[in-house]
């Protein structure tokens, strides 16, 4: 009895519930219907515009492309050019050492040097074949 | 020559027919929508107690199914939309938790957002005293403020069930649980919402 008095209650304050919110409802004032309406022909306009799926996940595609794009760079994984000879700890102590810059300083003396030397290579040559 | 005028006629006769089924589901899906959306605007702004934000949201499910599930019969079409509708509800609380986190370090004090008024925000008469416009405002606004407090999924359950009216079944579908969650919520909606009103408002 108890039980059904109480399911009653719940029947009859859902119902008043009801009744105010379909009241509200109707209330709505003219700028928000309209707004609706706005609303609702911008999600009309998908049907008539449908475009292919990726389309929507291009903007996604794209960001995640930067992203390994990115990645990729600040890792230092680029491909690495075979003819580009490694720099080694060598080449720092050579360019490094005073008597690098020495002979920077007399590069035309050991050019010509060098000419000299091969002009000798060849006269010695000469001699052995004359 | 005869097969070509024929393959072509065929051709035509199909994208006709296309334009006929898309023209009739626009038609069919504005019927829906238009059917629809005060009472979701209302359960939206209920939920969000902003109504540009629930504007925002209804017009954001409404996009949202006509994009992926016009092809869908009409009658999932309810259930389907207040589900959209529910998720970005919940998407919108979120976001509303975390904006509140890092606006309070910029709030001054005494500088309180408490701009939303029901009363004033409230439509104008129709065919009511004033009296009765008063209490059915009034009424609402105590029911609005009594359901805003209800834990989400009890107020899911009992907006879907008693204003938009969808059965159990659909209701269980728009929140994605079980019937038997939805019985359950909906009960304690119910009793909580009476306990608060008290016997004044029934």
């Amino acid at each position: 009895m108890n039980e059904r008095n109480e399911m009653g209650a719940d029947k009859a304050f859902a119902e008043k519930a009801k009744k105010l919110f379909d009241e509200s409802v109707e209330d709505l004032d003219g700028q928000t219907r309209s707004r609706l309406n706005r609303g609702r022909q911008a999600a009309l306009e998908e049907l008539t515009s449908a475009k292919p799926v990726w389309v929507h996940w291009a903007p996604a595609a794209g960001v995640a492309a930067a992203v390994v794009v990115a990645v990729v760079l600040w890792s230092g994984n680029l491909p690495v050019d075979e003819l580009t000879p490694e720099a080694s700890a060598a080449d720092f102590e050579i360019l490094l050492t005073e008597d690098s810059f020495e002979m920077l300083e007399d590069l035309e003396f050991y050019s010509w040097i060098d000419l000299d030397e091969d002009a000798d290579e060849t006269v010695e040559t000469e001699d052995i074949v004359g | 020559m005869n097969a070509c005028v024929a393959n072509f006629a065929v051709s035509c006769e199909s994208r006709c027919r296309t334009g006929v089924s898309t023209l009739q589901r626009e038609q069919e899906l504005n019927r829906f929508l238009a059917e629809v959306e005060k009472r979701a605007l209302r359960i939206a702004e209920i939920s969000v107690r902003d109504r540009d934000e629930a504007l925002d949201l209804v017009q954001d499910a409404m996009i949202k199914l006509a994009r992926k599930y016009a092809d869908r019969t009409s009658d999932e079409w309810t259930p389907l939309f207040y589900r959209i509708l529910q998720n970005g509800v919940r998407d919108w609380h979120r976001r509303q938790i975390v904006r509140n986190r890092v606006m309070v370090w910029f709030r001054r004090p005494g500088n309180e957002d408490n701009d939303y008024d029901a009363v004033a925000a409230a439509p104008d008469p129709k065919g009511r005293t004033p009296d009765e416009q008063l209490q059915s405002q009034e009424a609402m606004q105590s029911l609005e403020v009594a359901v805003g407090e209800l834990p989400a999924r009890q107020r899911e359950a009992f907006m879907l069930r008693t204003f938009e009216g969808l059965s159990v079944a659909g209701t269980a579908t728009s929140m994605g649980c079980s019937e038997g969650s939805v019985k359950t919520h909906y009960s304690r909606a119910v009793h909580s919402l009476r306990e608060t009103l008290g016997e004044h408002w029934q």
